[in-house]
């Protein structure tokens, strides 16, 4: 009776699909990097017009400054997000695809016991 | 690759090793981060609004009208929304990331809360700032909440 379980085809479709996963993780990360970076920009360019204007004595100044630490912190944590979540995916796919090979590979009676 | 044949013992054995890996991986779930939840993803966007709203009012109202008084309330209705942004997302598992996001938002609106009671007003420049600030942050929050997403996404 032969096994119908190819280990090197269920590999490269396992590899296929992390990439695709991670591929996309990629994309997504890559906008909102952008995004946060064009924010920051923005926030900056404010900051340096209120000190300038006097609007923004030095302390309250400098204590924006630390602020913006802070914001990163935020930013970071939600790339974090995306990170973790891609990873997620992907792990998850990459079992599923080895799972139904190893399920499509047992006779059909015990097939249905799983 | 052909498929293999084997003695009718060998096939069992691998038969058993492969019905055991199924077993033990047939609930195996990766989970690293919490799941999407729409309901909280809504609530940051009203939170977002109202403190947008917020800042947009107090712009339109002369500077030598903007004594803290008259904004004592609104502040503390927004810093109740936030304080249940910060506790819905502390008691969801692997949600570290949302949760800290959420507390320095929180803890930068009691600051610049802080800074207006102390000086009683609030330059247009300031209140520009703030409305900025407040919107990348909760601009962070939505793409660490969005971000889950990706792993509800639909597997092969």
């Amino acid at each position: 009776m032969p096994i119908n379980f190819n280990l090197k085809d269920t590999f490269d479709e396992m590899l296929a699909s992390a990439k695709q996963s991670a591929g996309e993780g990629g994309k997504e990360a890559k906008g909102v990097a952008k995004q946060f970076l064009q924010n920051r920009k923005e926030r900056l360019q404010l900051l340096a017009e209120l000190r300038l204007a006097g609007d923004l004595p030095d302390e309250k100044f400098m204590s924006r400054l630390e602020d913006e630490k802070l914001i990163l912190e935020a930013e970071l944590k939600a790339m974090a997000v995306i990170s973790k979540s891609t990873a997620q995916n992907t792990a998850q796919s990459v079992i599923n695809i080895f799972q139904s090979a190893v399920i499509k590979a047992l006779p059909e009676v015990l097939r249905t016991t799983t | 690759m052909k498929p293999i044949s084997l003695p009718l013992p060998s096939l069992r054995l691998i038969q058993f090793s492969l019905l055991s890996f199924l077993l033990v991986f047939a609930s195996c779930k990766v989970q690293l981060v919490s799941n999407y939840d729409m309901e909280l993803s809504n609530e940051i966007n009203n939170t977002a609004k109202k403190v947008d709203n917020f800042y947009l009012t107090m712009q339109e109202i002369a500077a030598d009208k903007r004594q803290f008084v008259n904004f004592s309330t609104s502040y503390i209705g927004i810093e109740v929304d936030l304080n249940s942004l910060v506790i819905k997302n502390r008691v969801r598992p692997l949600n570290a990331e949302s949760t800290r996001i959420a507390e320095i938002t929180l803890q930068l609106w009691e600051k610049y809360k802080e800074e207006h009671k102390k000086d009683n007003t609030l330059s247009n420049g300031l209140i520009r700032l703030n409305k900025k600030t407040f919107s990348d942050m909760f601009y962070a929050m939505q793409v660490a909440e969005e971000g889950k997403k990706v792993s509800n996404s639909p597997n092969p």
